[in-house]
């Protein structure tokens, strides 16, 4: 279903935001958003509560309109209907329709989309998200758990070029965050553009490539998140028979102080790289000393 | 397309809600009951005489407008509840985040929704209706003058109430939509009988304000429309003739102007596009 503009342009950005702002009254819920997401890029929007993650995101996809800048979908201005083409959206706060079974969820969005073999790619997502056996069970029987996992079923339905997903996670057990990490992961491996907000910084940390971060509507910090961690400057822990020890030292001279520590006849019992985790460099950069 | 499938969905789910189901079944002892009463009236015999067919069919078209009656404040009280939550539901729940990020318009929405309560309620209109008069006839031998008419004009008062409610919708809660269209329903209603009252008493600053009423929310037209097709010639004539002070609530002496009906027409376009134009630019 997708045009062959679309398919001449293979290396657009996924995704192009430009000095996107929001605000309602006096409120400024973003302020100049500008970033760009790659095709097959996985990239974290991190902020705490009421940082604008999702009135970007809601932007990004015309559900709310911007008071300043453009973005773009796959090359199309977002608002454009045709900007939404291969676009899959899991929002942070939904109900889908009781009174249907995950099934007839699935059915009616195929068919807004035009989908192909619908039958086939409805059995492919649900198997993805774990959600076949209860397939033909009424909406209204589901935990919030299940829920979700239909969420993300629908969003990933006609295997989408973008996946906008909006605390994919909030109502799932560790399992479930589990399949959900395996799940992006997949998506990765599919070239599919992943825009991840997440408060599990963890998850954020493992699965993405980028992260951006927000605060009070703000960029305040965007780059790789080797880069945001700094894991290349912090040495490592080296744990002997007298405890651990410190040693600053680049990564790429960990095999040689290894040798060396052995060569001196030190016992290691364990090496880990010394850096900041993503959830501490993200405490310093919205809660600054 | 996608209008047809928002329309299919609205009708699968009033089915699905068993709504369709228990309005049914509470019409099914309406036209029950009115079989069981006509019949008796029917059979009736005074002073070892059965009443004569005059009589009977006079009681019958009584009937038949007080039936009207309840049917239209049933219609109107369906439509406002029916199209407030298919719109505002969705808006509430956040389905529509979901589905607004599909290709497809924010209209495409709305007038599919819009269209399958409106087939919803044409359909009831239709067949409730249509039951009732063959009961009437087959007990009574009555049949009003232009029942066709009548039904249209009751499915185009059902097209202003879900019109109201599909706009309104669009920026209210679901209950408060469905009762501010319900309310405008009952509103036009007493403003068409001051407006009787006004004309009768040749108090012109009365009537006007009820044709303002009326202006705004042109359901009432439709309802003297319906009443004026249904009811016999008689009727009206004793109607035209009657007291200022025995203004009569269930007979109109003539049919609405057809300007009037090409302003609900247009009415209900106008307010369509509004409810959509609203739609359109609200941030979810």
């Amino acid at each position: 279903m997708r045009s062959a503009g679309l398919l001449a342009m293979p290396d657009d950005d996924a995704i192009v935001a430009r000095s996107l702002a929001k605000r309602y009254g006096r409120v400024v819920a973003l302020h100049d958003l500008t970033l760009r997401v790659g095709p097959g890029e996985c990239l974290g929007f991190l902020g705490p509560n009421g940082a604008g993650k999702s009135t970007a995101l809601k932007m990004l996809l015309g559900l709310v309109r911007p008071t300043a800048g453009e973005a773009t979908l796959l090359g199309r201005p977002v608002g454009e209907r045709r900007a939404r083409e291969g676009v899959g959206y899991l929002p942070e706060l939904f109900r889908y329709p009781d009174w249907q079974s995950a099934r007839e969820v699935l059915g009616f969005h195929a068919r807004l989309i035009r989908l192909e073999r619908a039958a086939r790619a409805i059995d492919m997502v649900l198997d993805e998200v774990g959600l076949r056996e209860r397939a033909a069970d009424r909406v209204a029987t589901y935990s919030k758990g299940m829920q979700q996992r239909l969420g993300l079923a629908v969003a990933l339905l006609g295997e989408p070029r973008i996946v906008f997903l909006d605390e994919p996670t909030s109502a799932l057990d560790p399992l479930g965050r589990s399949d959900v990490r395996a799940l992006i992961e997949r998506l990765r491996a599919r070239k599919t553009t992943v825009f991840l907000n997440s408060h599990l910084l963890g998850e954020v940390e493992r699965v993405c490539d980028r992260v951006c971060v927000i605060d009070g509507g703000r960029v305040v910090a965007e780059d790789t998140v080797a880069g945001l961690t700094g894991e290349e400057l912090r040495g490592v822990r080296v744990r002997t028979d007298d405890g651990w020890h410190e040693h600053d030292v680049a990564r790429s001279e960990i095999p040689a102080l290894i040798a060396r520590l052995v060569a001196q006849g030190a016992r290691i019992h364990a090496v880990e790289p010394n850096r900041t985790s993503l959830e501490e460099r993200f405490l310093t950069l919205v809660r600054p000393v | 397309m996608t209008i047809a499938l928002f329309a299919g969905v609205t009708l699968r789910e009033l089915v699905r809600r068993k709504l369709v189901a228990a309005v049914g079944l509470l019409t099914l002892a309406i036209v029950a009951f009115t079989a069981w009463g006509l019949h008796r009236l029917a059979t009736t015999v005074v002073e070892g005489e059965p009443i004569a067919e005059p009589g009977v069919h006079a009681v019958a078209a009584g009937i038949v407008l007080l039936l009207a009656f309840l049917f239209t404040f049933a219609i109107a009280l369906g439509a406002a509840l029916a199209a407030a939550p298919a719109i505002a539901n969705e808006m509430a729940n956040g389905e529509i985040l979901v589905l607004l990020a599909r290709p497809i318009r924010r209209a495409e929405i709305v007038i599919g929704r819009w269209l399958g309560v409106l087939i919803a309620l044409a359909v009831y209109v239709a067949v409730a209706g249509g039951v009732e008069l063959l009961v009437v006839r087959l007990t009574t031998g009555y049949v009003p003058p232009h029942p066709v008419t009548a039904l249209a004009f009751l499915c185009a008062l059902a097209a202003v109430v879900t019109t109201a409610a599909v706009a309104l919708a669009s920026r209210l809660p679901a209950i408060a939509a469905g009762i501010v269209a319900a309310m405008l329903f009952g509103l036009a209603w007493i403003a068409g009988i001051i407006e009787s009252v006004g004309l009768a008493l040749g108090n012109q600053h009365l009537a006007d304000a009820a044709t303002l009423v009326a202006l705004v929310f042109p359901s009432d037209a439709l309802w003297r429309g319906a009443l004026f097709a249904l009811q016999p010639a008689a009727f009206a004539a004793v109607s035209a003739t009657s007291s200022t002070t025995n203004v009569n609530p269930f007979s109109v002496t003539a049919p609405p102007p057809p300007a009037m009906l090409v302003w609900a027409g247009g009415w209900v376009i106008a307010v369509l596009i509004a409810g959509i134009v609203s739609v359109r630019r609200r941030d979810l």
